[in-house]
């Protein structure tokens, strides 16, 4: 029961302990206390704390040393680092201090099982200071007694700990106060110090883990004073233009210290600072002249300053002040050029004068006024003219020749030299060669290669070239000695400059030379837009507007024309940019192509819209190979269709028109009832076989004679004289070309010796008129009917089944009644010209009747269809009477037949064998 | 002298003259500028004649160019250990009378003396290198002050610092004799010479 209540007094006593330990800090007696007490560790070392129980506890809760258990935070410390000393003490050993962390508990496992903290301490870990490096001092000069020093040093690596600077002085009998810095550990400042006594200045640095101290520094501090700089600065313009007197003040003592100093000056325009020589202001002193400057120009001054023999620092450059020399006359005359008009009368120029105001490091003050000068070199004796302006240009008209313009400048205290221009009648000298541009560092250059004769120097005219205004010209001399310069002006990009050279001679002035150049060039600010002029089947040309040159931004090196159908790849052709026009061949028929064009630069290319055509289907004739070829087909076809038809015209006439006989011109008595006894003919060919005309009969009828025979008798021969009119009407109204030829023919041929029988009563007649019967029976077969009634159709298809000469006069009856046109067709000249013609064909019968088969076989002939059906020896004849008709073509016209002349009647013979016997 | 001999001796005692001679400049300076701030402060005229002040020393020698190097430096040494015992007397009156109200006359004050002291240690490295050491100080400071009154105090600070003064332009003068080369220049003169 004790035991018990020994136990639970025991656990209430360490509760008790571990309470008073983390409240009351030691009001009640802790259980143990660790050793060292919050110690301070060098990183990296190793470390041994040990933890001490009191001799008390061991009684009260049998608590002994192997129980401790070590923690760094929360962290159980391996028990590989603990030691057991012996029951009350146990040890910890890390061989890092490192791995160490705050705090570092001693705790300790009552009953086994409950942890509880004996004791506790704060383990600072950090480095010992290293020694201050690079230890520097000034003195900066605050005020004309007031010299406070600043040292700095390297303090040197973080410590992890509260580490205390200190820099340090002491003369060699003296010692100061230390100077601790304030928020900062790498410097100090000593308020005042001494000069000309040695000082021994170092640095310590020290923290919970030691001290360090730099390297002692001894010095004069004045040897490291930066002074002052110079202040109240003034600046007087003195008696020469070129000379400006600074003077100032210093800050600092001579009994301190000697100075020397350097001065700078600018012209204010200029940030570019120039400096007098340092030797010349190396002694102390408080002014200075400074010279070579230029006439009424403001500069700007400044000054600083440093011990003399230069040990220590120079002071920081004393604020500017300004000042400006006198004026001094121009130093030279302005440059001038000149514009000739010409153009407002032959005799006269008009001369506009320009020259340029002079720089203000040349005009050395204010320029009030030009004097021109114009002198006529042709007339020296003359006097020369002067004018005086105040503008820099002038405007003059002057009678052609030449002339020496002087322009002088004057200011306030004198006038320039006098600028020389000659303006001579014509610019016959020698031009400079090879004008070139280059853009140099944001500039254009122009260079050029110099004439042989000595050039007084150049004039450079350029001017902007633009569609949108004029080309305002600028210029600028440079001296004869060169051969480039920059163009002194507001040069822009992408703009095109028309740049010219002109050599100026001491007798005269070269032509110039020109060249256009691009300070920088750019893509064509468009494309060119490109159009067919002409689109073919597989070509077109393209044509287009070369770009303006505003908008070329740079010089033209080629053209591109990109072309391609809907599906196909682009095509690209390079085109020499002095073109307009193009070709592109080699295209597909009937497609739709895309086209565009690029104007390139040096500096790329830009493409214009796109335009579209569409290739022809045909080329140029291909149309006309086809349609003319197919119309001549037609053509000829339809001329062997009327050919044949007319070659067939009986058998049309046939099937179309049947011949139907006249009753009422029947007659019986025609009727040659011989003739089917002697002939008996089945058809033409048999009736009239070919070459066998040899045996035409010919019928001689004296005029007077006809009158022998009765009205009766003569009855029948009219009738036939009609048909056979009819039938010669007919064919001549078929054939015209017949008409025309065959009388002819006949008439000549009457003419060549023939006369004899070519008269008025002797009728030489044929029936040769192998059309009339070709397809029909003879002649012979007719018979003459007196009978003035019509035919019954059975006699009408009994004398048809009697004979083919039925038909014959069927068809003539049926010309006779229906063709009041065919009658008419008699009636034309034409038709009587054949009548008239054919008693005088009496003479040649032969040839008559050849010529009448030659008017069908001529147009056979003429057709290219070679119907020979003739004889040899009729187409000799056909050959013969061609000619002469061609020949003598005024024959029928100069002995031409009258009707009245004409045989009243005719006696109707057949020239066939027995086949027409007159009655 | 042996040790004057030295090339390194010679560099050092020229080196010594040289900035004790630029000291003594702006001692002096600073010391004309420090009156007109005294005489301000203290509210004196400035063209007050003031009596010869018991204790301090008097720049005037009748002998001047006839002393030699080393009694130059004595004179000098003396003079100056004289003027640093007054100087740091009139610090602390200062102080005691203004407190911190006038810093800048303090400082000036504490700078001079300062000075002062430097030149001391100017003048006993000289005689250091005359072979001769600074004497002890035991005998060589001045009296002990009687009381004075304010008025007096002020008075009396006003001569120090105008002999002050004077002594800086001597003791420049004295430096640049002891810098000339030459014999005799540290040698006590022979009585021959003396007049």
């Amino acid at each position: 029961m004790f035991s018990g209540w020994n136990w639970v007094a025991h656990g209430l006593y360490l509760l008790l302990n571990i309470c008073s330990l983390e409240v009351s800090g030691g009001l009640v007696q802790s259980c143990g206390h660790i050793i060292p007490e919050s110690p301070v560790l060098a990183l990296g070392s190793n470390f041994t704390a040990l933890c001490i129980l009191n001799e008390s506890c061991l009684d009260f809760g049998n608590i002994y040393a192997n129980q401790i258990i070590w923690k760094i935070k929360n962290r159980v410390v391996p028990k590989e680092q603990y030691r057991e000393i012996n029951r009350t003490v146990s040890s910890v050993t890390f061989n890092d201090t490192s791995s160490l962390a705050t705090p570092l508990t001693c705790n300790i496992l009552a009953d086994g099982q409950i942890e509880q903290n004996i004791y506790g301490i704060t383990v600072t870990v950090g480095l010992p200071p290293e020694k201050p490096k690079n230890l520097s001092c000034i003195v900066h000069q605050v005020s004309k007694l007031t010299y406070p020093m600043t040292c700095t040093w390297n303090p040197g690596r973080h410590t992890f700990l509260d580490t205390h600077f200190r820099l340090k002085y002491r003369w060699p009998q003296e010692n100061f106060p230390d100077c601790i810095p304030k928020d900062v550990n790498n410097s100090c400042t000593i308020t005042d110090v001494q000069f000309f006594v040695n000082l021994e200045i170092w640095v310590e640095a020290a923290n919970a883990l030691g001290k360090a101290e730099s390297d002692p520094l001894v010095l004069d501090p004045i040897e490291i004073v930066k002074p002052l700089s110079p202040h109240n600065l003034s600046v007087n313009s003195g008696i020469l233009p070129t000379v400006l007197k600074i003077s100032w003040e210093n800050r600092i003592s001579a009994a301190v210290m000697k100075l020397k100093f350097n001065i700078r000056y600018r012209i204010i325009s200029d940030t570019n600072w120039m400096q007098v020589p340092p030797e010349d202001t190396a002694s102390p002193r408080t002014s200075f002249s400074v010279q070579g400057l230029r006439p009424y120009t403001e500069y700007v001054f400044s000054i600083r300053c440093m011990k003399e023999d230069g040990v220590g620092y120079w002071s920081d450059w004393s604020e500017e002040k300004t000042g400006v020399t006198t004026e001094d006359k121009p130093s030279k005359g302005p440059p001038i050029w000149r514009i000739i008009d010409a153009s407002c009368s032959p005799a006269s120029w008009t001369v506009h004068l320009m020259w340029k105001a002079l720089e203000p490091f040349e005009a050395n003050g204010v320029i009030l006024q030009y004097e021109v000068t114009v002198r006529a070199k042709s007339s020296l004796s003359s006097p020369p003219e002067k004018y005086n302006v105040n503008t820099t240009n002038l405007t003059l008209k002057l009678p052609n020749g030449t002339y020496e313009v002087t322009v002088i400048a004057h200011n306030r205290v004198g006038a320039s030299s006098p600028s020389v221009l000659l303006i001579p009648a014509s610019n016959s000298k020698a031009p400079v060669k090879n004008v070139r541009t280059l853009p140099k560092d944001g500039k254009l250059w122009v260079g050029w290669t110099a004439p042989n004769s000595y050039v007084l120097k150049y004039v450079i005219e350029w001017c902007l070239v633009s569609n949108s205004s004029d080309c305002i010209m600028e210029w600028q001399n440079e001296p004869g000695n060169v051969q480039g310069t920059y163009l002194k002006g507001d040069i822009k990009p992408f703009k095109c400059y028309l740049i010219t050279v002109y050599p100026l001679y001491a007798d005269g002035q070269g032509s110039g030379q020109s060249v256009k150049a691009y300070l920088q060039q750019d893509r064509p600010s468009k494309g060119p837009t490109v159009q067919t002029k002409k689109v073919g089947k597989a070509e077109a040309v393209l044509t287009w507007n070369h770009l303006t040159v505003d908008e070329q931004n740079g010089f033209i090196r080629s053209y591109t024309i990109f072309y391609k159908t809907v599906d196909g790849n682009e095509t690209a052709v390079t085109v020499d940019p002095s073109k307009t026009e193009y070709t592109l061949s080699s295209l597909t028929s009937d497609t739709l192509y895309t086209v565009r064009m690029m104007a390139s630069t040096d500096e790329g290319g830009r493409s214009g819209p796109d335009f579209t055509f569409t290739t022809q289907k045909f080329g140029k004739g291909e149309i006309e190979a086809i349609v003319v070829p197919v119309c001549l087909a037609f053509l000829l076809i339809v001329l062997l269709g009327v050919l044949f038809c007319f070659n067939k015209r009986d058998l049309i006439k046939k099937h179309i028109w049947p011949v139907v006989p006249d009753p009422s011109k029947s007659n019986i008595a025609q009727w040659s009832p011989q003739v089917p006894a002697k002939h008996n003919f089945s058809s033409k060919e048999q009736m009239y076989p070919e070459g066998s005309f040899t045996d035409v009969s010919v019928v001689e009828i004296e005029a007077d004679d006809k009158k022998s025979f009765s009205e009766q008798d003569l009855k029948p021969f009219d009738l036939l004289k009609k048909e056979k009119s009819t039938s010669e009407g007919h064919s001549s109204g078929i054939g015209g070309s017949s008409c025309m030829s065959s009388p002819r023919q006949s008439v000549s041929d009457s003419d060549e010796g023939e006369t004899t029988q070519n008269t008025s009563s002797t009728v030489q007649y044929s029936t040769v008129v192998l059309n009339g019967y070709r397809d029909q029976t003879p002649v012979q077969v007719f018979s003459r009917s007196e009978s003035t009634q019509p035919l019954l159709d059975s006699e009408e298809r009994s004398e048809d089944r009697a004979g083919g000469g039925d038909s014959a006069t069927q068809r003539q009856q049926y010309f006779k009644q229906s063709g009041d046109q065919d009658e008419t067709n008699a009636d034309r000249p034409c038709f009587e010209r054949a009548k008239q013609i054919i008693p005088a064909n009496e003479g040649d019968l032969v040839g008559f009747a050849q010529l009448q088969i030659s008017d069908q076989s001529s147009q056979l002939l003429g057709l290219g269809l070679e119907k020979n059906t003739q004889e040899a020896a009729l187409s000799d004849i056909l050959q013969a009477n061609t000619e002469e008709q061609t020949v003598r073509p005024e024959t029928v016209e100069g002995s031409p037949l009258s009707v009245d002349e004409m045989p009243k009647s005719y006696l109707p013979q057949t020239v066939r064998q027995g086949g027409y016997m007159p009655q | 002298m042996a040790a004057a001999d030295s090339p390194s001796a010679a560099l050092r005692r020229r080196d010594l003259c040289s900035r004790g001679i630029r000291l003594a400049g702006k001692m002096r300076s600073d010391v004309v500028d420090l009156l007109d701030t005294y005489v301000e402060r203290q509210g004196l005229d400035a063209s007050a004649s003031v009596a010869a002040v018991e204790g301090v020393p008097v720049a005037a020698a009748e002998r001047w160019d006839e002393q030699t190097g080393t009694q130059r430096l004595l004179e000098n040494l003396a003079a100056y250990r004289a003027f640093r015992a007054l100087l740091a007397q009139m610090l602390e009156e200062q102080r005691e009378q203004l407190g911190e109200a006038d810093a800048a006359l303090g400082r000036a004050l504490a700078a001079v003396l300062l000075q002062v002291s430097a030149f001391t240690y100017h003048l006993e490295e000289l005689l250091r290198l005359e072979s001769r050491g600074p004497p002890s100080e035991e005998g060589a400071g001045p009296p002990p002050l009687p009381h004075l009154g304010l008025f007096e105090r002020k008075l009396r600070g006003l001569g120090v610092l105008r002999e002050l003064a004077q002594w800086a332009v001597r003791s420049a003068r004295d430096l640049r004799q002891l810098a000339k080369p030459g014999p005799g220049s540290g040698s006590a003169p022979s009585l021959a010479e003396s007049p």
